[in-house]
């Protein structure tokens, strides 16, 4: 698989980045180095394996359903904004 | 050319917890001030951990044995990835390879049934109000838990729509999964429409409606895209894959502006939430908990009831609780009882809320059986029942104290027959019933109903006379 301009535009569209030339010629570089590390695992066979999903090898991480006191306060989660107005976020208008 | 419709429908049930599906805060943000149901969690920052709600889970469990859903056995949480305001984490937790339930069905009241294909649980996102230059954001709901309930496309009228929705609602508020208030959209209801002429092996392009609340919304909402549809391809034209939204007011669906580009949500295995393995004694053990369900209530009552007495009562499950509660031999005196009085009066949704116990009710059937009330009289004791200055004091005290109590007593019955048939006012009446006019034994009944001060048993009263006058 390669990552070619159009793949990075595209993932950065999705993601809301704004990218130069120069940075997508640059993060190109790497995703593709990334990806062909990644790659050599192509060369085994894994037809019938289970993927893995989950590397700690729990489950049934459950908690109680109990609401309990949070340490953050409202103000300090929404200090944590860049605008804000009637104790909510402001944001750029979307629709 | 005659066109049939197809319709599925996919519905987000908000979860009956009392936290959120990831965190530790209060679920319930009605009438909450904005962002004070909010976590860190919620709020996505740098080194949150999510934990899964277990209760989340066993709720899940109920909800597919109501529908008759397979329960997998192992399932996991994926990342859909979209990026917009309404969800701070950037992707929203959902089941998207894997969901807690598997296929099964929801039978409608006319014995039709729709296939489940599948329910997962997920988060749900935040709230966005517009404004002219710019929205503003409230995470108060952000990962509510949510089922979001997948049918076949196995529905062909905008009535059956309606009816499998409605059957939904009662099936999650019955097993308890869900409060089902649909003013504050504990239910929401997306609805695929497509058409294809009779006999086509293929199902034609579809609409998506997206967002409806209600049930009504949901029928209007198919029958106005049928018959969009169908004007569209009698003149020729082709319907286009889209999102629709619904108006209420115009009873109109109107395209939405459809994004560029194609959805691209890059799922993921979720590794912060590790995957839920249910062993089969815990789905049985949690699936005892599933209380009598519609289907129940239809079997008991089936027989005895009007079928639509019963659908109607089944709109409120306090009711068939309590029905479930008393006695056999009452339920039909007291579905009638409900149906005609309570659900007539406008106090209706308060009566609800604190239903008599299911002994004053018990007594009153006994009382109504053993005729001690009139059918008045029980209809007057039953309103007894719901005030709050009565209520407590059990049904035979409230009935004494009414003074609606009917003698039944043949022998003092008699002495009062005898004291009205002693009146010379009566005697004309009396030789007439002689002389065979039938009809005045109305007036004699009534003047002993009078002596009795309304108490007398109008039936045992019309036997004695005739058997005196005889």
């Amino acid at each position: 698989m390669e990552v070619n301009c159009d793949t990075i535009k595209h993932l950065a569209k999705l993601s809301n980045f704004s990218l130069s030339d120069a940075e997508i010629k640059s993060l190109g570089g790497d995703l593709n180095s990334i990806i062909g590390y990644i790659s050599q695992l192509d060369e085994l066979d894994v037809e019938n394996i289970e993927p893995t999903y989950q590397v700690f090898e729990m489950e049934n991480v459950w908690r109680a359903d109990e609401i309990l006191p949070q340490d953050a306060t409202r103000e300090q989660l929404l200090a944590l904004t860049k605008e804000e107005k009637d104790n909510q976020i402001k944001v750029p208008k979307v629709l | 050319m005659k066109y049939i419709p197809t319709i599925g429908i996919e519905c987000h049930v908000q979860l009956a917890t009392k936290t959120k599906l990831f965190s530790e805060v209060d679920n319930d943000a009605r009438g909450k001030e904005p962002n004070s149901c909010v976590s860190p969690v919620d709020y996505a920052l740098p080194g949150m951990l999510p934990r899964l709600n277990g209760e989340a889970v066993r709720l899940a469990i109920l909800a597919g044995r109501a529908m008759n859903c397979k329960i997998n056995l192992e399932s996991r949480f994926d990342r859909k990835h979209y990026f917009y305001p309404d969800s701070p984490k950037g992707y929203q937790i959902t089941q998207f390879y894997h969901p807690i339930i598997g296929a099964g069905y929801v039978e409608l009241p006319s014995g039709k049934r729709v296939a489940i294909e599948h329910a997962h649980l997920e988060g749900d996102a935040g709230k966005l109000t517009h404004f002219d230059t710019y929205s503003l954001v409230d995470l108060n709901r952000v990962d509510t838990p949510l089922i979001e309930i997948v049918s076949m496309p196995d529905i062909h009228s905008a009535k059956d729509a309606h009816d499998y929705c409605k059957e939904l609602w009662r099936l999650m508020v019955y097993a308890g999964v869900s409060y089902g208030d649909l003013y504050n959209g504990n239910m929401r209801f997306d609805v695929n429409v497509s058409i294809a002429p009779e006999g086509a092996t293929e199902l034609g392009t579809r609409t998506e409606v997206k967002n409806l609340n209600s049930f009504r919304s949901v029928e209007r909402a198919a029958e106005y895209e049928i018959a969009r549809q169908t004007k569209l391809l009698e003149s020729g034209e082709k319907i286009i894959q889209e999102t629709r939204g619904w108006s209420d007011a115009t009873g109109k669906t109107t395209g939405q502006r459809s994004k560029e580009e194609a959805k691209d949500y890059r799922y993921m295995p979720e590794p912060d939430i590790p995957p839920i393995r249910l062993s089969s004694e815990f789905v049985e053990d949690e699936s005892t908990k599933l209380p009598l369900m519609p289907a129940d209530y239809r079997k008991k009552f089936g027989g005895k009831l009007a079928g639509d007495t019963l659908e109607v009562l089944l709109d409120y499950p306090e009711l068939m609780r309590k029905l479930g509660e008393v006695a056999d031999e009452g339920a039909v005196l007291l579905s009638n009882l409900f149906a005609s009085v309570l659900l007539a009066e406008e106090k209706s949704a308060e009566y609800l809320n604190d239903l008599p116990s299911a002994e004053d009710l018990n007594e009153l059937c006994k009382m109504n059986l053993d005729k001690e009330l009139s059918s008045t009289a029980t209809k007057d004791v039953f309103l007894h029942l719901f005030d709050p200055q009565m209520r407590g004091r059990g049904t035979r005290t409230i009935a004494k104290e009414l003074g609606i109590i009917q003698e039944n007593d043949m022998g003092a019955l008699e002495v009062i027959v005898d004291i009205v048939l002693a009146k010379p006012e009566t005697a004309k009446a009396q030789a007439d019933f002689k002389a065979g006019e039938e009809k005045v034994i109305g007036f004699l009944v009534g003047q002993v109903m009078k002596e009795s001060h309304g108490k007398a048993n109008p039936s045992a009263v019309q036997e004695i006379l005739r058997k005196k006058l005889s």
